[in-house]
């Protein structure tokens, strides 16, 4: 494939709740490093139970799944959350101390790290993701949202994880702090080295960051490949109850008017319609 | 037409903050219309529809100046509970409004409370099920059952009162793109059949655009911009500015406007679109 390797091997995953409930069914995907995956799907399709067998959090029923060469089946919590992080949809479900540099160190303490070694992972985690330093010891509650969600960001970055899963990163924000918190994780992903993989229901946001998409329904993968080809496949999109950002469905809407039906923005649209207008 | 909601020189202080989150608001819904309310996070969207519904001041702490007046009345004149009987709020975190045990209950808890008849009771959850696509889910507790479905059984709860203005508050946040449309398909139901009077407050603009008779935009705690749909969009620049997207199609052809290739109005969906890119590329 490419000179990266591949970090994460998921074979015939199947996952099933204690209720009986088949989640996960047939899932075969590999994570080459450095990438940047958006999982979307309907609601109840099986994105958020794929990332916590990801981490580790949930053992596989079926089949296996390989991080960095460890199968999570066998894997130590310690030994996992330095590989996979997970940030929850709502931070307030993770965020549980009374400051939030408490709580980024949380983690770190956990995996028995010397207080020398959490101090300087708490203090670089929180410069990256951008807490003003007058907010360290605030209480997480008393911040916004958008700020909350840095928080719990950076208690999985303190943990150095290779990969890090945001659940729903935007939900919740305006289209500025979601572009904000988007460009964060794009920095993240280009200039930290890490894997990202946003889990969301925004589309015109996966248009604009991700690289490739993996499309579940009904506790399958239906469709896996770069953004630009996922969104032209209109049949199977149609299956997983998903619909390529509105520009996406401006540009598929008449064929005969000439346009790319993979364009991700409203700038390549512009583009085009003035290589098109000549 | 009467007007539902009469906001006048309103300003709203919460007790421990500086600035008013409320500022100098003036406002007129008329009944049966169908208003969208975007604006950033902090800009007092929120708290416009707690005073619409008497939270504020009721259950706050703050200085008020001005009036709201809703359905002919001032909102503290309404005794306990009677403005809610006719106000319907659903919030943008559902579990914030959840207190029974299973999903069922929780449809049926307000109806109780307003003193419906058993047989009224189960007519509406019949309706309400139905509308909602919540029949699956009846007999699980609302807190096992997945954050789209949630917002799903929060609406559906405000729906069974059959509020005559409804206020959503992000009813969309959690779902997936086809979640979404059969909400806002279950408000256009109730925008043409039942009449009722619906302000949505939003960030994402594809379903709300085609259904809202008039906009407004909110920015720090004042009301910036309000028109009928197809005018308000004309001030996309404005809209840009203030950190709000139109919807994809909609934008394009702002865009080519800004660059002056295009003059003309502007679609708000996708169909349109494709009408006017057909007659502009021919």
């Amino acid at each position: 494939m490419t000179d990266k390797s591949v970090y994460i091997q998921v074979n015939d995953l199947g996952f099933s709740y204690p209720d009986g409930t088949e989640a996960l069914k047939e899932i075969n995907f590999e994570v080459i490093e450095g990438e940047f995956i958006a999982l979307i799907g309907q609601n109840g399709s099986g994105k958020t139970t794929l990332s916590k067998c990801l981490n580790g959090l949930y053992k596989p029923t079926s089949g296996d799944i390989v991080v960095d060469g460890l199968n999570t089946k066998e894997g130590t919590i310690v030994q996992m959350v330095k590989r996979v992080g997970y940030v929850f949809q709502n931070p307030d479900h993770q965020l549980f101390n009374n400051t939030c540099w408490d709580e980024v160190a949380y983690g770190p303490r956990n995996i028995e790290l010397s207080e020398d070694e959490v101090k300087e992972r708490v203090d670089e985690a929180l410069i990256v993701v951008g807490l003003p330093e007058h907010l360290y010891g605030e209480h997480p509650f008393f911040l916004s949202k958008g700020l909350r969600q840095r928080v719990a960001i950076a208690s999985i970055l303190a943990l150095r994880p290779k990969v890090i899963i945001v659940d729903e990163p935007t939900t919740g924000q305006d289209i500025k702090q979601s572009l904000e918190i988007m460009d964060f994780l794009k920095n993240l992903n280009e200039e930290h080295g890490h894997t990202v993989i946003i889990i969301t229901h925004d589309m015109p946001i996966v248009g604009l960051y991700a690289r490739r998409v993996i499309a579940m329904a009904q506790a399958r993968i239906m469709a896996d490949g770069p953004t630009r080809e996922v969104f032209t496949k209109a049949d199977i999109l149609e299956k997983t109850f998903l619909a390529p950002p509105q520009i996406t469905q401006l540009a598929q809407a008449d064929p005969s008017l000439g346009f790319d039906p993979g364009i991700l923005t409203v700038d390549e649209m512009v583009e085009q319609f003035k290589g098109l207008a000549k | 037409m009467t007007s539902v909601i009469e906001i006048k020189d309103y300003t709203w202080k919460y007790l421990h903050t500086k600035a008013p989150a409320l500022n100098g608001i003036n406002l007129m819904i008329e009944e049966g219309s169908f208003v969208g309310i975007i604006g950033p996070n902090g800009a007092g969207k929120t708290t416009l529809a707690y005073s619409i519904d008497g939270l504020v001041p009721g259950q706050y702490n703050g200085i008020k100046k001005g009036t709201v007046n809703v359905f002919g009345k001032e909102v503290e004149a309404y005794g306990t509970g009677e403005l809610q009987q006719v106000v319907g709020v659903v919030f943008s975190d559902p579990e914030a409004q959840f207190t029974a045990m299973t999903v069922e209950d929780e449809l049926v808890f307000g109806m109780e409370n307003i003193g419906l008849t058993i047989q009224e009771i189960r007519e509406r959850l019949e309706w309400v099920t139905e509308l909602t696509g919540l029949g699956d889910l009846l007999l699980k507790p609302p807190y096992e059952i997945s954050g789209g479905q949630k917002q799903r059984v929060a609406l559906a709860a405000v729906l069974a009162m059959k509020p005559k203005l409804l206020i959503l508050d992000e009813p969309t946040s959690m779902l997936d793109p086809v979640s979404r449309k059969k909400i806002f398909e279950v408000l256009r139901i109730l925008k043409t059949e039942e009449d009722n009077t619906i302000v949505v407050i939003e960030h994402s603009l594809e379903n709300l655009v085609p259904l809202a008779d008039q906009m407004i935009l909110m920015s720090d705690s004042e009301i910036i911009l309000q028109d009928n749909t197809s005018d308000f969009f004309k001030e996309s620049g404005l809209l840009l500015e203030k950190g709000v997207h139109p919807p994809g199609a909609l934008h394009f052809f702002h865009e080519l406007s800004r660059q002056g290739l295009y003059d003309g109005d502007y679609p708000l969906t996708v169909e349109q679109g494709k009408n006017l890119l057909r007659q502009i590329t021919q």
